[in-house]
């Protein structure tokens, strides 16, 4: 925000008072941090069916637009904002309408945190990291809520199966970046990057085997908090018909499509920002730190879409039992282990 | 616990193999077709539409009678050298592709075409017209070279695929009367 | 309560009673993605816990039986393929089987082993859907694209030889109704090859993956009583441990003469008689085809392909006969009433699919919802089949 800020200082001189200044830097990045979030549903989905289609020995879409069907996206928004908005007759109306912005807000306001570039941040939190998991696990509400007034059983469990398996997963998540957090001895996003500064071997994952154990947690945990295979209980299609957006038609379903695109980036954003070194290059100085944040952040968001097209989905039971039983004492042991790497290596925090 | 350490090693080592096999497959060439723009060849015995060619046609009747659905109708006039054939329809809401009328077929008349792709808006323009009720067909051999019909005997002849080819497509053969569907319990 | 239940040992049955809670009813079908086609099912559930199945089925019932007394013999051949429509050829050389014995019609070699040629291809067609589908229950999307791209070689064969890519009608009484391509033989063996190197992709990919045997093994467990009582057959059966087989135990055409064997339910990986097991059977019986193709080929006579003696219309003597065959999915029967004339006065489908789905209401309680969609892409139903 801070870039944002300078700039409109810059164009308007004298012009706007501090307040005004912070006003229209707030909501200039805002604007662009929903930009991004359109523009991850829109080359997400391209980018999914993409991978789907050469992993599968297929194409993918190949018809709008002139190469590779880039234009697919396009094509489908057009088409999803003709179709029609229906309510089932005995939803819960208010909650039923509420239920994909809930869900699309608590994403949105997450990337509030996110450090693409040197002080492009829309917020430098102290609290940066906590406050990301803290407002992305708001979406649960947005999944019960769909859940709940569809009035449909298959959402109705779709819905329960998100809630709780949103919840445990929150655990390992938050503990696997624990960690980082005792390493840098900050919460703050832009601190914890500029930490990781030297090259790939000062990155976090690098850092010692348990952070590198920690990485691994938080990327499986991350497909699990996004609700994607093999981890997509939520929507299982070939169980729940569609999970808690069965009976979401049109714009609303849209709104689905992309709160779920714009977390998958989201996670890998975070991922990215507190394991992978951030806008930091793999070695040399900083250059073009935007570019090299997305393409990292990319990559980790193709490599959960190769995961979820290989792998068989796991069990409501299992899935808890993987992450109780497995992931949240790894997690642990990942933050005693660092805790006493720093001591014999004599680090402080 | 090695039980539970395994299963672990197990999960992460079986994962990893599967990715490398579907990772094998992004660098593969696509086995699918582009399917306008490119499609793929097909066998002189595919079941395509069902065409009769009139002018090979006797109407002896054996077509429709073999049919298990009894999707065609012919309707003829007259007996012996004037027995005239004024219609042949082939109704494609009723047919089943079984290829036993093509079997039966003793002149080659009725086959099968090379021709698959049909959509329509009216299910009644499914109805093919073969024969147009003004100019009715002649039935026998005789009276169809009289009046220059093609009357080569074909002999014992596989399915021609040249033939099948140049077979009159949709678009060729005349429009279905009006209410053709509602007419047509032959 | 079985031991996936999780309410086990938690008071959960106490809970419940004070709490007056009900049982969830939810209609999973005639449209879900995971009933294979327009099955309903009845659940009860209790949570995550299915508490009573109940398969309601005839959403697909097109009267194929009361049509053959209005159909001749041959053109009833035409209905037999659409009873299973992903296994045509099996369901044809069922019926075929069937009339010859009744007319005591002795079918020309060559017609037997592009017969049993045929069969075979359409038997791993089958397997292919049934892995491929069974895997996406799971979750798994990319094994059924990749089965699918083994089964299109496949099909491209049966168009290629009998013009049709779904329902062929290639059978007919007394033989086939026409003799193979020119290089029929070489298409078959280099297909042969191509699966032979296919199936441990597969394996890797799909059935020692760590996920997916925690999915199946020790789920939907059918033991031999049980398939014993409601009369399953096939891989279902064999996943129980029996290896049954008609091609080995009742052989109809040609089958004595061929070397192979009939993969069994061993238990490798849970309880005997699990999902595994019966996917496993399938694994193995697309191998098992292999072979049989292998040496048809090598045995590939010249010939004539229709019995000579046979007239256009057929007229099948009086009297009635059971002939079970061996389809992909179990034991089709046909039983066949002829009264001496040029149709059938009765027929009788004994289908597979009808008796291997109904176990579902005696293995489906206790299970989870998970485990019931696992369990039912397991049996390798085909509603076309089932209602007929």
């Amino acid at each position: 925000m801070q870039v944002m800020t300078d700039l409109f200082a810059r164009i308007f001189g004298d012009g706007l008072s501090p307040v005004g200044l912070l006003v229209a830097g707030g909501l200039t990045m805002a604007l662009i941090m929903a930009l991004v979030m359109a523009l991850c549903a829109i080359v997400f989905t391209w980018a999914e069916r993409k991978v789907a289609g050469f992993i599968q020995s297929r194409y993918g879409p190949m018809r709008v637009g002139r190469w590779h069907g880039v234009l697919q996206p396009v094509a489908d928004m057009v088409k999803i904002l003709g179709k029609e908005d229906i309510v089932p007759q005995d939803a819960d109306k208010p909650l039923f309408l509420l239920a994909p912005f809930v869900i699309f807000i608590g994403s949105l306001m997450a990337w509030a945190a996110i450090p693409f570039a040197p002080g492009f941040i829309a917020a430098d939190l102290d609290l940066g990291l906590f406050y990301i998991f803290a407002v992305s696990s708001a979406a649960t509400i947005g999944i019960l809520m769909a859940g709940w007034a569809s009035n449909n059983k298959w959402s109705l469990y779709g819905a329960a199966r998100g809630a709780a398996q949103a919840v445990s997963y929150e655990i390992p998540l938050t503990l696997a970046c624990i960690p980082v957090v005792m390493i840098t001895g900050s919460l703050n996003m832009n601190d914890i990057v500029i930490a990781q500064q030297g090259g790939i071997w000062h990155w976090h994952f690098l850092h010692d085997p348990f952070l590198f154990v920690a990485f691994l947690l938080y990327f499986v945990a991350s497909i699990a908090e996004v609700n994607r295979g093999p981890f997509d209980m939520p929507e299982t299609e070939s169980e729940l018909v569609a999970g808690y957006h069965t009976e979401y038609t049109g714009m609303r379903f849209a709104f689905f499509f992309l709160a779920e695109y714009a977390n998958l980036f989201l996670v890998s954003c975070v991922a990215t920002a507190v394991f992978l070194g951030g806008w930091q290059p793999l070695f040399g100085p900083v250059f073009l730190p935007g570019l090299v944040f997305v393409i990292k952040a990319v990559l980790l968001v193709l490599l959960q879409m190769w995961l979820r097209w290989t792998l068989p989905r796991l069990r409501v039971d299992q899935l808890m039992h993987v992450c109780w039983k497995v992931m949240v004492p790894l997690a642990l042991i990942c933050v005693l282990g660092a805790g006493i790497w720093m001591l014999a290596t004599g680090q402080t925090g | 616990m090695t039980q539970y350490l395994r299963d672990i090693y197990e999960a992460v080592t079986s994962a990893l193999k599967g990715m490398r096999i579907t990772g094998k497959h992004v660098v593969r060439k696509p086995v699918t077709l582009q399917f306008p723009d490119e499609r793929w060849v097909l066998p002189a015995r595919f079941k395509g539409f069902i065409i009769n060619d009139v002018n090979l046609c006797d109407g002896c009747l054996r077509c429709a009678k073999v049919c298990p659905v009894d999707c065609i109708y012919i309707e003829t006039m007259g007996k012996g050298k004037d027995r005239f054939m004024h219609r042949y329809a082939v109704d494609y809401n009723k047919c089943i592709w079984c290829g036993l009328c093509t079997e039966e077929c003793p002149t080659f008349a009725c086959q099968h075409s090379l021709d698959y792709d049909h959509a329509l808006y009216d299910r009644r323009r499914l109805v093919y017209e073969f024969v147009d009720p003004a100019r009715p067909v002649p039935c026998h051999k005789e009276r169809r070279q009289q009046m220059g019909y093609f009357v080569e005997q074909v002999a014992a002849a596989p399915p021609d695929p040249d033939r099948i080819a140049k077979a009159p497509r949709r678009a060729d053969l005349p429009e279905t009367a009006p209410g053709g569907a509602e007419g047509g319990g032959a | 309560m079985s031991e996936t239940a999780t309410g086990r040992g938690w008071g959960a049955q106490d809970v419940r009673r004070e709490l007056h809670s009900e049982l969830l009813e939810i209609n999973m079908g005639p449209q879900h993605p995971a009933t294979h086609g327009v099955l309903r099912l009845l659940v009860h559930t209790d949570g995550e816990i299915v508490q009573g199945v109940t398969a309601h089925i005839g959403y697909l019932h097109r009267c194929a039986e009361k049509i053959a007394e209005g159909c001749d013999w041959r053109q009833w051949m035409v209905y037999t393929d659409r009873f299973d429509y992903l296994a045509p050829i099996n369901m044809n050389f069922g019926y075929a089987v069937a009339v010859e014995r009744m007319l005591g019609v002795k079918v020309p070699e060559r017609a037997e082993h592009i017969r049993v040629i045929c069969a075979e291809l359409q038997r791993i067609a089958s397997h292919l859907i049934a892995i491929g589908t069974f895997g996406l229950d799971m979750g798994a999307w990319t094994p059924l694209l990749y089965c699918f791209r083994e089964r299109e070689e496949i099909l491209n064969i049966l168009e290629r030889i009998s013009g049709g890519r779904m329902l062929y009608n290639y059978f007919d009484i007394g033989g086939l109704r026409y003799d193979a391509y020119e290089g029929f033989e070489r298409d078959v063996l280099d297909f042969v090859n191509i699966m032979e190197q296919k199936i441990p992709e597969y394996d890797t990919l799909l059935s020692y993956n760590k996920i997916f045997i925690e999915r199946t093994a020790d789920v939907g467990v059918i033991d031999v009583a049980t398939c014993h009582a409601y009369g399953c057959t096939g891989p279902v059966l064999r996943g129980a441990g029996v290896p049954f087989d008609c091609r080995k135990d009742d052989p109809y055409s040609i089958y004595d003469r061929f070397e192979f064997d009939i993969p069994y339910g061993e238990g490798e990986q849970g309880t005997v008689g699990d999902c595994w097991d019966r996917y496993m059977v399938r694994m193995r019986e697309m191998y098992e085809s292999c072979r049989i193709i292998r040496q048809a080929v090598d045995a590939l006579p010249g010939g004539p392909v229709k019995a000579e003696e046979l007239k256009k219309l057929v007229k099948v003597p009086q009297g009635s006969l059971y002939t079970r065959t061996e389809s992909s999915k179990g034991e089709i029967g046909y039983h066949i009433f002829a009264d001496g004339g040029s149709k059938p006065f009765r027929t009788k489908v004994r289908s597979p699919s009808f008796s291997n789905l109904h176990v579902i209401e005696k293995v489906g309680p206790g299970m989870m919802l998970s485990d019931l969609v696992a369990t039912i892409g397991s049996l390798d139903i085909v509603l076309g089949e089932i209602d007929r």
